[in-house]
């Protein structure tokens, strides 16, 4: 009976050859975009999986409140590890581990560097490798560390540095020009999909301020990570933990207090509010919206299957009327049809990984991570798929099969079956309303995107970062020395205009904040950012000045410069008003000098803050220079051959500002690609399953076209017969999707503090492309309905 | 075998009744040929339909076997069909999917016939109508009154008790209508099988031991044919 059902599957597949390529295209396509997600997904639940004692990991965390604005860090006090250790006997280990970066330098026997690199390097205590198991290739995990000046690499550090990994144990490394450091461990690379970006360890006696004592400073580069003990529940250590933020926070008042928490290891990835050591987060939210997004394709895709189900259900009454008095249960009946969508599902899912693994590496690229799709590797896919193909053959099967094996056999062995009788023309259209809301949702929300994205791509910054490149300085007082003589041999060369010495370029990520006195009153409403430049800060970013004048050229701090922003949250009218006004930050205290037009210190999703410049040599770590954009790349091979003539012990680094300034967006530029890829896919499930509906109702209805014809009916009125439901229902999706698109891109626009305002064209655009698709898909069809001789049609019965 | 008390079936259409069939009482006997006559619109085929379960009169009393169809549920009527009733159609209404010895088994798989059974019955069947040749066409490729003989093949391959025909030769060319006929009476003859068949033909209900005569749903004339042959 299977094998029959299933021949009989097979070749009525083939029969309606047309309808089958729709339903498996559709599907397919749906089903590669799934697993696409599901897979994405996967990778990145799996971070910080690799761990035996995951589930005991934690990291201890900071948290502040005051005033109802409450601030979080990654970092905790650099002594809180070891109070932590002493006070929390529930803890089986407390590491400490502290990020910082340097330049490493390799050496051979005769002392001549061999390797030089500007890396990041982690200094820790032995615990940690009690804590996480890393695979050691050599030495162990007891030995490792435990003497001050050792280090432990990864293979791929400890190949790079010495070309074989098993020639570096015992070899040292020298770290930033002070400490030389042995290799006494190798561990494997730790995998991409950890927050724990480790390549380079130190042992945790050679950093400077091991020893300090300061509650009061918290750096996001001090991280502790701590064991729970075998059977302790985290939840019962809240009083210990109230009792330990009492004990080292006396000061703290209930409005306004400092505290710490714990974070569990699996949470580290997927929470915005700390950050982690690798840079790489998914929050819960973006992958609530990823999967919604998937099973809005898969739904589609389904809509399609259904409407082409109950619409051919018809061509198929007369076997169901036949088999019914053959003596078929309805029970095998729904069996045989379910039967059959399982295999149209079988085979589309083949074809979805086949799609799948095309469309693999464009997607690696877009979210630069390396996403599995090997079953092998990760059976759960494997899962994934034979549930999607039981899903999709449920969800798409189920209801037809009801429609088609409830046909009365009396009706249907006398051909009377037409498609107002055998059932699901309203759920039809309802479908196919719901179909086209989703479609045209995600049309407005792709228009919006990306209008917004072009917005903020053309917002004028108030500064131009155009061919500008920022190149990293070494900041010790030696090298500071070297500073006006390696701008002048640089300033010769040509296409350099201008250049500039600095902490960050105007707009940064990089933001130093703190509190002021303003005429000898202290401010508390808000902190003013602070930058650091030279006199022709100005000239290269070309920032304007609307009032007074720059500061005399100075190493040191003579005079600030503050913008308007500033002005307007102090309560200072106009510009002239503020000159001359003292102002007292970090203990220095001078005139304002000039006020600057307001410029974007940050991503258009941030508001402007309050800034002050001024001169600082020793808070330069950057230089800024202003080329010719047609000599770009000759002048920046120049650069970098003069600045490693004068720092030969450095690492030359640099990044053009508008790289910079680009990678602000980078999420939105993945929303953007990711809306537009999807809209494109669900317009073409949409429309390939619209077609294949007008196809059956132009063949349901070719009597009656032929009928009407006969009596005098033209093409065009033939053709505007059949198109109407169809355009009126996609208009009905048009007024369904409106107010639900509205909602939902209005809170995306909400998240920039620079956003387009959101007009009727969006939405008139996708009504727009919504009905001329329809109408060109449908019209397609009708027309070549309404042109049939009458008389073929009506020769029959 | 089949009893029949004041059958009637009519449609309401805004309280006005329009009557198919009115007050039909008959009985069919096991190893009667009964020919249903009439003028279209008499009602012969909703008879047929109510004989074969596929409607249900909406007033009356019948009997299938001594049990009441009237109450029956489905798992007992599809039981019926089973191993009872063999349908034959005036459009043959073989499965197009499905080859000649596909459609043949299709009843066969209902009845849950084990797998060497059914392949000895259909050899039987395709041997006794000449058709071993055939038995891997899809019906398309055949004749009608070749098509026709595959649906009769298929109503008999479940080893019926009763075939119930409508129209069986309507759609055939004399030659053939005479050669299916000529089998019916041979199956009614030679095996017992009960059959009922609606035709409009003189010559078809010739060949049966009975015909009623309907005219606007009230059965008119119940004879008996005076077997020349």
């Amino acid at each position: 009976m299977f094998k029959l059902n299933l021949k009989i599957a097979l070749r009525n597949l083939w029969k309606h050859k047309a309808y089958t390529f729709i339903n498996i295209t559709g599907l397919a396509i749906g089903m590669a975009s799934c697993i696409l997600i599901f897979i994405f997904i996967r990778y990145q639940l799996s971070f910080d999986d690799q761990f035996v004692n995951k589930d005991r990991i934690y990291r201890v965390v900071s948290n502040w409140e005051s005033k109802g604005s409450v601030d979080a860090s990654q970092g905790v006090p650099v002594p809180l590890s070891k109070a932590v250790r002493n006070d929390m006997p529930q803890f089986e280990k407390v590491a400490a581990i502290q990020s910082t970066g340097g330049v490493v330098l390799v050496r051979d026997e005769a002392g001549r560097t061999t390797f030089k690199e500007d890396t990041r390097i982690f200094y820790t205590q032995p615990e940690f490798f009690d804590i996480f198991d890393l695979t050691w290739l050599a030495g162990t995990s007891s030995i490792a560390l435990t003497q001050p000046n050792s280090v432990v690499l990864s293979q791929d550090k400890a190949t790079k540095y010495f070309g074989d990994w098993r020639k570096a144990m015992g070899k040292t490394i020298r770290f930033r020009n002070q400490m030389d450091l042995k290799v006494t461990g190798i561990f494997k690379e730790m995998p991409e999909n950890s927050t724990l970006a480790l390549n380079i360890l130190v042992s945790y006696a050679n950093y400077p301020y091991k020893d300090s004592d300061n509650w009061g400073s918290v750096g996001s580069s001090s991280e502790c990570y701590v064991l729970l003990k075998k059977g302790v529940d985290i939840g019962s250590l809240d009083g210990a933990l109230a009792q330990f933020n009492k004990k080292y926070y006396k000061n703290d008042t209930d409005g306004n207090r400092q505290f710490h928490a714990f974070q569990p290891l699996k949470d580290i990835h997927q929470n915005a509010r700390y950050g982690n050591f690798s840079g790489k987060r998914m929050e819960k939210k973006e992958i609530y919206s990823l999967s919604i997004i998937g099973a809005f394709l898969l739904l589609t895709a389904c809509i399609n299957f259904i409407n082409l189900a109950t619409a051919q259900a018809v061509s198929r009454s007369k076997e169901v009327g036949i088999r019914k008095v053959m003596g078929s249960r309805r029970k095998q009946l729904v069996m045989q049809f379910l039967g059959e969508t399982l295999t149209i599902s079988i085979i589309s899912v083949l074809i979805a990984c086949v799609l799948t693994e095309f469309a693999l590496p464009y997607m690696q690229n877009l979210f630069d991570e390396q996403i599995s799709f090997s079953m092998l590797e990760h059976p759960v896919i494997f899962v994934f798929l034979i549930v999607l193909v039981l899903v999709v053959s449920f969800l798409a099967g189920l209801y037809p099969s009801l429609i088609m094996s409830g046909f009365s056999p009396a009706l249907a062995i006398k051909n009377k079956m037409t498609a107002s009788n055998a059932g699901g023309l309203g759920l039809r259209k309802i479908l196919v309303v719901v179909q086209f809301t989703i479609t045209i949702i995600l049309i407005i929300s792709t228009l919006v995107v990306l209008k917004q994205m072009n917005y903020m791509r053309q917002q004028p910054l108030g500064f131009n970062p155009d061919a500008v490149a920022v190149v990293g300085m070494p900041a010790d007082s030696l090298s500071q020395l070297k500073y006006s003589s390696l701008k002048e041999r640089l300033l010769k060369v040509p296409g350099i205009s201008n250049l500039t010495f600095c902490d960050v370029p105007p707009s940064s990520n990089n933001i130093a904040e703190s509190s002021f006195s303003l005429n000898g009153i202290k401010v508390k409403d808000f902190q003013v950012r602070k930058m650091y430049g030279d006199i022709d800060y100005f000239k290269t970013f070309d920032l304007k000045l609307i009032a007074g004048k720059l500061p005399y050229k100075s190493d040191t701090t003579n005079g600030y410069i503050v913008n308007q922003t500033f002005l307007k949250m102090s309560n200072i009218k106009t510009p002239e008003q503020a000159l001359g006004k003292l102002l007292e930050v970090n203990g220095k205290k001078f005139p304002i000098v000039g006020i600057v037009k307001d410029f974007n210190d940050k991503s258009l999703r941030q508001a402007i803050s309050p800034i002050l410049i001024s001169s600082q040599k020793n808070e330069y770590y950057n230089m800024a220079i202003k080329m010719d954009s047609k000599q770009m790349m000759t002048a920046m091979k120049q650069v970098d051959k003069i600045w490693n003539e004068l720092f030969p012990n450095d690492v030359y680094g640099s990044a053009f500002l508008n790289d910079d300034l680009n990678s602000y967006y980078n999420t939105e530029r993945v929303m953007g690609v990711l809306f537009r890829v999807f809209s494109g896919v669900i317009i073409f499930i949409s429309f390939i399953g619209l077609f294949g509906l007008i196809s059956f109702v132009a063949s349901q209805r070719t009597r009656e076209v032929a009928i009407r014809k006969v009596l005098g009916a033209s093409n065009y009125e033939l053709v505007r017969m059949l198109n109407g439901s169809f355009l009126l229902m996609v208009f009905l999706a048009n007024l369904v999707a409106w107010p639900l698109a509205y909602i939902f891109v209005s809170k995306w626009l909400s998240e920039f503090a620079y956003r387009i305002p959101l007009s009727i064209w969006p939405f008139a655009i996708a009504m727009a492309i919504s009905m001329t698709i329809t109408f060109i898909t449908v019209s397609l069809r009708s027309y070549k309905a309404a042109q049939t001789n009458p008389i073929d049609a009506l020769k029959y019965e | 075998m089949i009893e029949l008390k004041n059958i009637e079936k009519y449609y309401a259409n805004k309280g006005v009744k329009s009557y198919i069939l009115r007050h039909v009482t008959t009985s069919i006997k096991q190893g009667e040929f009964v020919s249903i006559m009439g003028p279209s619109g008499a009602g012969k085929s909703t008879l047929l339909n109510i004989l074969g379960m596929l409607e249900e009169p909406t007033y009356g009393q019948y009997e299938f076997m001594g049990e009441d169809v009237v109450s029956l549920n489905e798992r007992k009527r599809i039981e019926l069909y089973r191993n009872h009733i063999g349908f034959v159609f005036q459009a043959y209404h073989l499965i197009d999917e499905m080859t000649v010895a596909e459609n043949i088994e299709a009843p066969l798989l209902y009845k849950k016939v084990p797998g060497p059974e059914r392949r000895s019955r259909i050899a039987d069947m395709l041997d006794r109508f000449n058709m071993v040749a055939k038995s891997d066409l899809f019906p398309n490729q055949l004749s009608g009154g070749q098509q026709q003989l595959v649906g009769i093949a298929r109503a008999l391959v479940a080893q019926p008790s009763i075939i119930l025909a409508d129209e069986p030769t309507g759609n055939l060319q004399s030659a053939q209508a005479l050669q299916i006929m000529d089998l019916f009476k041979k199956l009614n003859e030679e095996e017992g099988i009960t059959i009922v068949q609606v035709t409009h033909s003189e010559v078809n209900a010739a060949y049966g031991s009975r015909i009623l005569h309907l005219l606007d749903g009230v059965i008119k004339e119940d004879v008996t044919v005076q077997q020349t042959v």
